[in-house]
Order: structure tokens, then C-alpha cells, then sequence
């Protein structure tokens, strides 16, 4: 189909040009993606449906009928709504204030209505495509198995991301006009960080509540809340999960109730550019603080130099914390097993510490080795070399390391011989960690942290495989102090493999290191 | 005595990248003088610069900083220089009290000299009173201001800058053309690229031309308009770059 040059469906198609430019650019920056790429998401499709297909083969029509399915459905709607507003609080930044292209598009004949409308459907597609790629599949399959009500998810799903989209551009609105584009556009990051981690603890505390509790006592408790009026599955509040369920009223509703709000939202946000929005934002950024003494702090040494330095970088970038600290929300439950009274410490605590320090310290080596901000200025300096990478290392190994120090002590105090070996691997997988990114990383900017997997496969890889080593050496040295007899000998044989494993990967990544200048 | 070993020298330098960058080039620059590197776009001008500050390795020839070999002892010769490219190497979560101290760390500068210095240069550049602000939110200007204190922190003779005024407003250009002067008039060295040729005729003493990786012509402004037709600098410059 031609769109007419000016229209709003040739303004659509520019659109999703920029967003599948933006999402198939690779590394050699190329705008296409490759056939790999396109093989491996067709096998996830593919593979999707047929995970759907025995979920719902197995749960059959009276199943998905059940009134309860609308209480979980409606837990899940609630989730990927909060992933689906901190997608639009950041792709409404990028779409409002940092692509760069509003003032031309403003300038142009194009009626500015048509322009928002079609920016805010960005939004709105940016914020619906994964879980249509995901959940698609059990409507296709649904469709298939003649359980037509199934189509209500697709609904559900686009109106969510449609009431998403519009509160994260209003929301959008008004913190630029507080905090300015930079600043709104991080705080859209720590959200998603904060969103992911806060429903990751939600489910762990749920299954330690049910493993505290008891499954009996846990599942009295659910029926105890259900009877409340207000949480009984008639409820209003799970009209939404009746939505996803294809109930009509509750699907129409949800699909009238989006589009209020959309034509809402292209009102305002057409009023705000009009008034001015951008120069706003702009002052709001250009206000000087009040200046006070100047005070200096020269360090004795290089290294503590570079340390306090790299540490202050990290330390003022609210997005890289949120997603490092993500990281550490996964230690979470770990820490309540280990400071669990009465048990011996278990295998899994031996592996998690380890597994656990050795991606934070690679995520650390690479923002201080790899992602350093002005390398030129280090190599035209006549500091030594040696002490900089050193004084890096010292900077990406000590925070993993100091971290885990004091849950190491107590297991230490409680199980010397236990608490001692896991010591050894923590350490071990942290300094490996390091190496191996000081050796194999390249050069690459802070922003690129989420996808330093695809640009530098090689150094990736091994710190995979390093990772799984020292974290299945952990495994192995706990369950070996707890042994004794022929089970133990066949254990000792496996963790000297997989010392083995890790110290080989190490002298391989130390074989293929980059040749620095 | 005077010390009469150039500030900087370079004899037969190298660089290729498939096709020569920099092809042969013969260079020396006395003390006390600001010259100016001048060329079209792609000319060679940044890669021997970077070359002569020891950020890229020559394929051949040899680089003396006020008469120490870059190859033999790179870290004398980075100790005497400082250098300056057109985006400045800055820390945009570093205030600039801490970037200061970050640089004097790195040319090992002793705290009790560096402190009059940086409040000095912080004071003489009017970034005082943006002090305790991340240089990510200053403007183009502050930031090549901020880049150039860090630069003279450690009071290096030989100054090098590659097109230090790009993008900078009229009052900020102006307090770094008086800080060049200034450092030359007290017997330090400038070596400066600039796209900016009224700079370049107002500011150097001499003046080089390079292109396609060769070093053309040299001089004063004055031998080089005796070369050609003469003129203003722009129109030596443009007649030169067409005559090669």
C-alpha cells in the first residue's frame, strides 16, 4: 500500500523505518538484521506455539472458563503494565525531546495532530510488541482450538499499552518540565530497573511464605483473602483479567477506555509543545546552582587517583547503579538462606556467592576498563600504564568483594571449613572476572551496558563459562565438606575438573588478550 | 644559554591506514613560537598529532618532544606536553575541582603545587563558580575551558591543540586566544590546528600546510604569500592546496 507523501499513514511508516532501524542496527552498523537474528526469533515464535498449545491442550475450554483464571490474569496484566509504563516513560523521552527530528516535522505542513498521533502509536507499538511476540502464540493456538474468547489478550494487551503509553508521555511532560529530558529520561531507567526487581522479590517472597508457612497453611491463607467481597473473583478488580479472558463488557471497556485516552493525550501533548514545552525543559536545565568555596582534595598516589575516581563515575550514574544493583537483587533470597539458623550452608549458597560476584565484577571491569570515558587523555598522560590497570582492577574487584565479606564471615563462624571454601571461590571467580575482561574487553561507551553481550561475543563468552566453572567448583567444594567415603571421591574428582575448566578458560582468555596500543 | 633544541621535531614520519594518512613528514617547531597546522579536511593534520602525542604509533620515523624521543622515553616527553583535541577529554560525571585533581594525579603533580594552580586556572577561565556542578551540563565553551586547565595543570612547555575554538562563543574563543599568547609570551610553545584561518594569521608565527599527508608548504605568512600571489591567508592557503 502508497501512502500519500504528508499523510499520517506515510508519517506511520517513517515511524516504524526509525524503530526498526533502532532495533536491527548492528554492530558493523549495518541497518539490517541478520539472517541469524531472524532464524533464531522465528524458532522462539515457533517454539511459543507450541508451549502454548500444550498449556492449553492440557487446561482445555472449562479450564480457561474457570472464574479463577481471572485473578491471575489480571496479577500478570498488572505487571507487564508496569513494564510497559517505564518502556513509554523512555520512549517518550527519546520520541519528545532526544531524536532531534519534532522541529522539523513542527516546521513542515504537516498538521501537528497527525504528528503527536503518530509519535504517541510509536509509543504504544514500542511498549505492545514483546508481549504480543509472546502471548500471541496462546491467542493463534486458542484460535485454532476454537477457543475464540482467547482473542480478548491481544485486546487487553494493546489497550494496556495504549493507557501505558499515554501516561507515560503525559507523566513524560510534566518531569521534563521539572527535571529536564536527561534526567527524566534516567529516572525512566531506574524505574525499569526498580519494576523488574520489585516483582523478581515479590515472587520470592511469595515462595518463601509458601515454604515458611507450609503449603497447607499458605494456601488457607489465599482462600481466607478470596472470601474478602473485594477480592472474591466476581470482583471489579479483576475485571481487566476478565478482559484477557475475552469477557465482551470488560475487553469493550478496556478498548474504549484506551482510546479516550489516546485522543486525550494527543490533545495535551500537542498543547504543551505549543506553549512552549521545549524551552522550558531547556531553562530548566541551564539554572546554575549557588558556588561555594572551592575545595580540593589532591591524592598522594596514582592509584588512589584512578580508584576514587572510577568510583565516583560509577557512583553519580543513577541508570548504570540500577542496573548493577538489579544484579544484587538476586542476592537477596540468597542472603536468607545463608542466614538461616540451624542449617549447614548448602551447595546452592557455594555456587549463587560465586555466581553472583563473578557477574557483578565482570558488570563492574567492564564499566571501569572497557566503557572509560576518556582514554586519550590516560594515554597521553605519562602515568604508568601497569598502576592505571591495576588501580582499575582494585576498583572493579573490591565493592563484589567487600559485599560479600560479612555474609562469608558468618559462615565462616558457623561452618569453618564450608564458609572458608566458598571464601576461596568468591575470590577466585571475582579476580578471574576482572582478567578476563581486562584482557579481552574493547573499548566501548557507559551507554552500551545493556548490550555488551552482542558487541563483544568473544570476552562474553568466556566470562560465561569462567562464571559457571568457579560456580560449579562452589557447588562442589560445599557438598565435598559435607561427604565422606567413595561419594566424596568421585565429588573431589568433579570440582578438580572443574578447577581445571576455570583455570584453562583463564589461560586461553590470557592466550587471545588484545594488544593494548 | 639559550636552549636551542626544538620544541618539537619530527624527521620522515609514518602513518598509514590502507592508504598513507600521513605520508613523510619533516616538521621542527622552535621554542617559544605558536604555529599552526593548517590543512582541508582529511589532510593528515589530527593523525600526526595524535602520533606526536603518543596516542597512535608511527608505522616509521622518529617524534622528539623538546629533544626527548617519544619512542625511546614516552613518558619525559608526555611529562613536557599537553594536548588538547577538538572534544575534549572530559568526565561528564566529574565536577571540575575533582577532573583538576584527576589530572594532576596523572602527571603526578604534588598536591601543594597543584592546588594554587587549578584555583588560579579555574579562576582565570570563570569556572569558579561552576565548580561544584558535573561538567556533563556545561556548554560547549566550559567544557573546552575546563579541558584546557587540565591541560596547563602541570605547566607544560609544549602545548598542542587540535582545533581548540570550534564551537566555542565569541567571548570564549577570546579568552583562549589570550591564554595561547600568553603561554608563548612566557616561553612556552603552541602547536595548533584550526579550520579557523583568520586564528591562524592573527596568532602564528608560522604557519604549515599539509596535505594528503604531506607537509606542502612552511613559513611565515609573509614567505608563504611570497610563494603565491599573495593575499590574505585563506587565499595563500586555497591557492596552495590546489596548486599540490
Amino acid at each position: 500500500m502508497k501512502a500519500a507523501p504528508g499523510s499520517s499513514l506515510w508519517l506511520l511508516r517513517h515511524e516504524l523505518r526509525m524503530a526498526w532501524y533502532g532495533a536491527a542496527v548492528n554492530a558493523g552498523g549495518r541497518r539490517r538484521m541478520g539472517w541469524a537474528s531472524i532464524a533464531v526469533w522465528v524458532v522462539a515464535w515457533t517454539l511459543l506455539h507450541v508451549g502454548a498449545f500444550a498449556v492449553l491442550h492440557k487446561m482445555g475450554a472449562e479450564g480457561m472458563a474457570n472464574p479463577f483464571m481471572a485473578i491471575p490474569a489480571t496479577l500478570a496484566l498488572v505487571a507487564i503494565a508496569t513494564f510497559m509504563l517505564s518502556t513509554a516513560l523512555r520512549t517518550s523521552v527519546v520520541a519528545l525531546f532526544e531524536r532531534g527530528d519534532l522541529d522539523l516535522l513542527l516546521s513542515s505542513p504537516l498538521s501537528s495532530r497527525s504528528i503527536f498521533t503518530v509519535r504517541l502509536l510509536g509509543v504504544v507499538m514500542s511498549g505492545a510488541a514483546l508481549y504480543l511476540f509472546l502471548f500471541g502464540p496462546v491467542v493463534h493456538v486458542g484460535l485454532a482450538l476454537g477457543q475464540f474468547r482467547l482473542a480478548g489478550i491481544y485486546v487487553a494487551i494493546v489497550a494496556t499499552a495504549t493507557l501505558m503509553a499515554c501516561l507515560g508521555m503525559l507523566l513524560t511532560l510534566a518531569l521534563v518540565r521539572v527535571l529536564g529530558a536527561r534526567r527524566t529520561r534516567v529516572l525512566a531507567q531506574v524505574l525499569s530497573a526498580v519494576a523488574g526487581a520489585l516483582l523478581f522479590l515479590l515472587s520470592q517472597s511469595f515462595s518463601m511464605f509458601s515454604q515458611t508457612a507450609g503449603a497447607d497453611s499458605a494456601a488457607r491463607s489465599v482462600q481466607r483473602l478470596m472470601q474478602s467481597p473485594w477480592l472474591a473473583p466476581d470482583s471489579a478488580l479483576w475485571l481487566p483479567g476478565r478482559a484477557v479472558l475475552g469477557d465482551p463488557l470488560p475487553m469493550l471497556g478496556m478498548a474504549a477506555l484506551g482510546l479516550a485516552a489516546f485522543a486525550l493525550t494527543v490533545g495535551r501533548t500537542h498543547r504543551f509543545f505549543v506553549h512552549g514545552l521545549q524551552e522550558a525543559a531547556g531553562s530548566a536545565r541551564a539554572i546554575a546552582r549557588p558556588a561555594g568555596a572551592l575545595a580540593f582534595r589532591f591524592r598522594r598516589s596514582l592509584f588512589d587517583t584512578v580508584v576514587v575516581k572510577e568510583w565516583r563515575l560509577i557512583a553519580r550514574d543513577p541508570h548504570l547503579i540500577s542496573q548493577i544493583l538489579l544484579q544484587l537483587v538476586y542476592l537477596v533470597p540468597l542472603l536468607f538462606l545463608i542466614l538461616r539458623k540451624n542449617d549447614a550452608p548448602g551447595p546452592a549458597i557455594g555456587a549463587g556467592l560465586a555466581l553472583l560476584c563473578s557477574s557483578l565484577t565482570s558488570s563492574l571491569a567492564w564499566i571501569i576498563v572497557s566503557a572509560e570515558d576518556a582514554p586519550d587523555l590516560l594515554q597521553s598522560s605519562p602515568a604508568a600504564g601497569r598502576i592505571i590497570g591495576l588501580a582499575k582492577l582494585a576498583a572493579s574487584v573490591m565493592p563484589p568483594l567487600l559485599l560479600v565479606a560479612l555474609p562469608l564471615l558468618w559462615l565462616v563462624v558457623r561452618a569453618p571449613l564450608a564458609g572458608l571454601l566458598i571464601g576461596f571461590v568468591v575470590v577466585a571467580a571475582v579476580l578471574s572476572a576482572a582478567m578476563i575482561v581486562r584482557w579481552l574487553g574493547r573499548p566501548a561507551q557507559r551507554s552500551d551496558f545493556k548490550t555488551r553481550g552482542k558487541e563483544n561475543f568473544l570476552c562474553s563468552m568466556f566470562e560465561a563459562v569462567n562464571t559457571l566453572c568457579w560456580g560449579g567448583l562452589g557447588w562442589l567444594l560445599v557438598t565435598l565438606a559435607a561427604e565422606s567415603g567413595t561419594a566424596a571421591g568421585s565429588t573431589a574428582l568433579m570440582a578438580a575438573g572443574a578447577l581445571a575448566a576455570a583455570l584453562v578458560s583463564l589461560l586461553a582468555a590470557w592466550l587471545m588478550r588484545r594488544r593494548r596500543h | 644559554m639559550i636552549d636551542d633544541t626544538p620544541a618539537l621535531q619530527l624527521r620522515s614520519l609514518r602513518k598509514a591506514f590502507g592508504r598513507p594518512a600521513v605520508d613523510g613528514i619533516d616538521l621542527s617547531v622552535r621554542r617559544g613560537e605558536l604555529y599552526a597546522l593548517l590543512g582541508p579536511n582529511g589532510a593528515g593534520k589530527t593523525t600526526t598529532l595524535r602520533m606526536v602525542t603518543g596516542l597512535l604509533a608511527p608505522d616509521s620515523g622518529q617524534v622528539e618532544v623538546l629533544g626527548t624521543d617519544l619512542a625511546l622515553d614516552p613518558a619525559a616527553a608526555k611529562r613536557k606536553m599537553a594536548y588538547l583535541p577538538d572534544d575534549p577529554m572530559l568526565y561528564g560525571k566529574l565536577k571540575p575541582t575533582e577532573y583538576l585533581e584527576f589530572v594532576a594525579g596523572l602527571w603526578g603533580i604534588a598536591a601543594e603545587d597543584a592546588e594554587p594552580r587549578a584555583r588560579h586556572l579555574l579562576d582565570w577561565l570563570d569556572l569558579s563558580k561552576h565548580a561544584h556542578e558535573l561538567t556533563e551540563g556545561f556548554s560547549r565553551g566550559m567544557k573546552q575551558k575546563l579541558a584546557l586547565a587540565g591541560a596547563l595543570i602541570h605547566e607544560p612547555e609544549l602545548l598542542i591543540l587540535d582545533e581548540p575554538l570550534t564551537g566555542l562563543d565569541a567571548a570564549a574563543a577570546r579568552q583562549v586566544k589570550d591564554l595561547l599568547v600568553s603561554h608563548v609570551a612566557k616561553g612556552g610553545t603552541v602547536i595548533l590546528t584550526t579550520h579557523i584561518l583568520e586564528v591562524a594569521e592573527r596568532l602564528a608565527q608560522r604557519i604549515g600546510i599539509i596535505r594528503q599527508g604531506r607537509l606542502i608548504a612552511e613559513g611565515t605568512l609573509a614567505e608563504l604569500r611570497e610563494r603565491t600571489l599573495g593575499g590574505s591567508l585563506e587565499d595563500v592557503f586555497l591557492q596552495l592546496t590546489e596548486q599540490a
